[in-house]
């Protein structure tokens, strides 16, 4: 439609006070959200906030006194924040064998192997038991008098005795071992749900196209299943850095010494057995900053492939 | 390039009747073969095992005189392209297109040469870098094609490649994916259940029913001399009138006997028939375009009642009955019902009663027991 006025001129559309399509959905999208923004705020912003504030403070519970920037340095002087911090970055090389193992099953399990339903619900039945049972579990598995060295006898090892949660060298590879195998219930279904949705055609197709078992995997299963590990691998860094509370708590309590005190346990222990709420609320956000970091990589990861 | 061969070939899934049953059909290498078949027919299966995606149950089945019964997808040297496409997502165009080169392990610069080859026959060149995704139908359907041309294989498989797309890209691809596999002269074996691409793409048609052959000949012999009462009924558009009837061979003539009304044959039908003796019941099939509404008033004339006419532009379908049933729709009233086809521009109505003719040479005649053709010779 082509509306010509008198001096050739376009006429103008007279748009008023209304705003534009996408203005508006802007609008209503705020409105929307509103009420959710509300509640991070007042449930999750404040909260920081005040961590913030009481981590410049001395605070027992009751009283706190505001002592300044010293109390950062202070903190970072204090070794035990180190080992903390050494002890959650070496439990990070957990993280592969806690997407691999899953991504092996999930992919056993795909092919229908024989027993393929069963094994899904043993895999997936730690998912459904409190992290405090399994870790009550894996204590009785590790223990001296536990499974693990009764399985290594039985099989005629008679001389060799371990007590993996004894020792300082040794009590966070157990941890890290008992971590892995919480995670795989979850992982395993999320690439479960992952595989399901592969298009079984583009898998013949490639058969066709000449491609092998591993050459399927590496060029039409694995890319298609990467966002679904990216999200596992987000999941499980978080799992990581503030899940593994309720293990340590029942399997080693963050002991020997410090071997097995990760920053969430250190936060607990400060505040808690200390009673130094002001560096525990200092300690937290160093955690909270470190997760954020991985979050926002991730994040920036899965955005730039778009 | 070589010529496939199906030998008995079935498939049989679980205990259920069999998907395709004892298939013996030849595909001469550079042919391209149609199968044809309503839906369920067996038309995939028989695909899918030639491709190696699905195991055969018995029978032998050779690609280039080599038995390939147990012959891993990937040694078969075939190329498929899916109803869906199956175009691999996370690739471009020129990546999907060189995939099979690529696991064959050609140099990057051979392989970027045959894409481009491929592209340039198939009008993609400026879409070689997009993903899928970003493609309309036509030319996701022109990548599966592309996927297909670049490895220069023994036979294309195509499962209903353009069921996908609307009604006038479908007729420009019909003849753009002939006239490539004319170009390329490999074997080709193309699945459809659309009869217009049966008639125009194929070199020869096979016509499967519950999995069984029916008849394998060029799309004008399958037109002009369906073999049984099932390919009559199942190509053209609308298809074959199939009227159950009386024959009467009589001394001089053969007179068919239609309801309460009778049109008579020369006796050298007999010759090129071989019609069951008198009194039998057979099904008289005749063309909707070889029926002629005369004035006429002279011998071998139906007087038929006009239903419906349905106008299509170019031409008119006009539904035609006798005896008493009216417009009801069970099946008597249709085997006493029949359409013609004509001119546009018909001047008569619903109600109206007409003669039609219909020249002998044009009639066919079906067994009414197992709808096998009685003209001499069978097919
Ligand atoms: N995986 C399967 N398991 C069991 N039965 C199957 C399987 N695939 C196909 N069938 C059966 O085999 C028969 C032939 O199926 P097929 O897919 O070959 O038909 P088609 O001719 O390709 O039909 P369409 O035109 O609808 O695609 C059908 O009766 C179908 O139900
Ligand atoms: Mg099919």
């Amino acid at each position: 439609m082509s509306v010509v006025t008198i001096n050739g001129t376009t006429p103008i559309h007279r748009r008023g006070r209304r705003l534009s399509l996408r203005r508006r959905r802007q609008v209503a999208g705020f409105l929307f959200a509103l009420p959710a923004i509300a509640l991070v705020v007042g449930f999750i912003g404040v909260p920081i906030g005040q961590a913030v504030y009481y981590s410049f403070t001395e605070w027992n519970g009751l009283t706190s006194t505001w002592i300044g920037a010293s109390a950062w340095t202070q903190a970072f002087h204090n070794s035990n924040l180190w080992t903390a911090l050494q002890n959650n970055a070496l439990l990070l090389l957990a993280v592969p064998f806690a997407l691999g193992l899953p991504l092996l099953i999930a992919m056993l399990l795909h092919q229908r192997v024989v027993g393929w339903r069963i094994f899904r619900s043993i895999y997936f039945l730690p998912t459904a038991i409190s992290w405090v049972v399994l870790g009550l579990v894996a204590e009785r598995f590790f223990a001296y008098h536990g499974t693990l060295n009764s399985l290594i006898h039985a099989v005629g090892l008679t001389h060799v005795s371990t007590n993996m949660l004894g020792y300082e060298s040794t009590a966070l590879s157990a941890l890290g071992i008992t971590f892995v195998f919480t995670m795989i219930g979850t992982n395993t279904m999320l690439f479960l749900t992952g595989l399901a949705t592969l298009d079984p055609s583009l898998e013949e197709a490639a058969r066709i196209d000449g491609a092998g078992r591993w050459r399927i995997f590496r060029s039409i299963t694995l890319p298609h299943l990467s966002r679904f590990i990216q999200l596992a691998f987000v999941m499980t860094v978080i799992a990581l850095f503030s899940a593994l509370f309720s293990l340590i708590f029942v399997m080693t309590g963050g002991g020997p010494g410090y071997a097995t005190t990760t920053m969430e346990f250190l936060i607990y222990q400060t505040g808690f057995d200390q009673g130094a709420f002001g560096t525990a609320a200092l300690y937290g956000l160093i955690l909270f900053v470190l997760t954020a970091i991985v979050g926002v990589v991730q994040l920036r990861l899965i955005g730039s492939e778009e | 390039m070589a010529d496939i061969d199906f030998d008995g070939v079935t498939k049989v899934y679980g205990d259920g009747p069999p998907a395709v049953d004892r298939l013996s059909l030849h595909i001469d290498d550079g042919e391209f073969m149609v199968l044809v078949g309503p839906s369920g027919c067996g038309k995939t299966t028989a695909l899918r095992m030639l491709a190696g995606l699905e195991e055969i149950s018995s029978g032998t089945l050779r690609i280039g005189g080599a038995v390939v019964n147990n012959t891993l997808p990937k040694d078969r040297d075939v190329a498929m392209v899916f109803q869906n496409y199956a175009l691999y997502p996370h690739m471009s165009v020129a990546q999907n297109m060189g995939f099979a080169l690529k696991i064959r392990g050609e140099s990057k610069r051979e392989i970027a040469r045959k894409v481009e080859d491929a592209a340039r026959i198939l009008r993609l060149t400026e879409y070689l870098e997009r993903r899928p995704k970003a493609l309309s139908g036509g030319q996701r359907q022109r990548v599966a094609m592309g996927r297909a041309i670049v490895r220069s294989p023994q036979a294309f498989l195509m499962d209903e490649p353009l069921s996908n797309l609307d009604a006038k890209l479908r007729v420009e691809m019909r003849s753009e994916i002939a006239r490539i596999q004319r170009l390329l002269s490999v074997a080709t074996v193309y699945v459809t259940h659309d009869q217009v691409e049966a008639m125009t793409m194929g070199d020869r048609v096979a016509v499967l029913r519950d999995g069984q052959l029916q008849q394998v000949a060029t799309p004008q012999d399958i037109y002009d001399r369906p073999a049984n009462e099932f390919v009559a009924g199942f190509m053209g558009s609308p298809p074959m009138n199939l009227v159950p009837c009386q024959l009467r061979p009589g001394r001089s003539r053969v007179e068919v006997v239609v309801a309460d009304q009778s049109i008579e044959l020369p006796l050298g039908y007999a010759d090129t028939h071989s019609l069951p003796e008198a009194g039998a019941d057979v099904v008289l099939g005749v063309r909707p375009e070889d029926v002629l509404i005369a004035d006429a008033t002279g011998a071998n004339v139906l007087k038929v009642r006009v239903e419906r006419v349905e106008a299509l532009g170019s031409e008119a379908l006009v539904h035609l009955a006798w005896g008493e049933g009216g417009a009801s729709s069970s099946r008597d009233a249709r085997s006493r019902s029949f359409i013609a086809k004509v001119g546009p521009r018909v001047t008569f109505a619903p109600g109206d009663v007409v003669s039609v003719q219909v020249s002998p040479e044009h009639i066919h005649f079906f067994d009414a027991g197992t709808g096998i053709s009685l003209r001499a010779g069978g097919r």
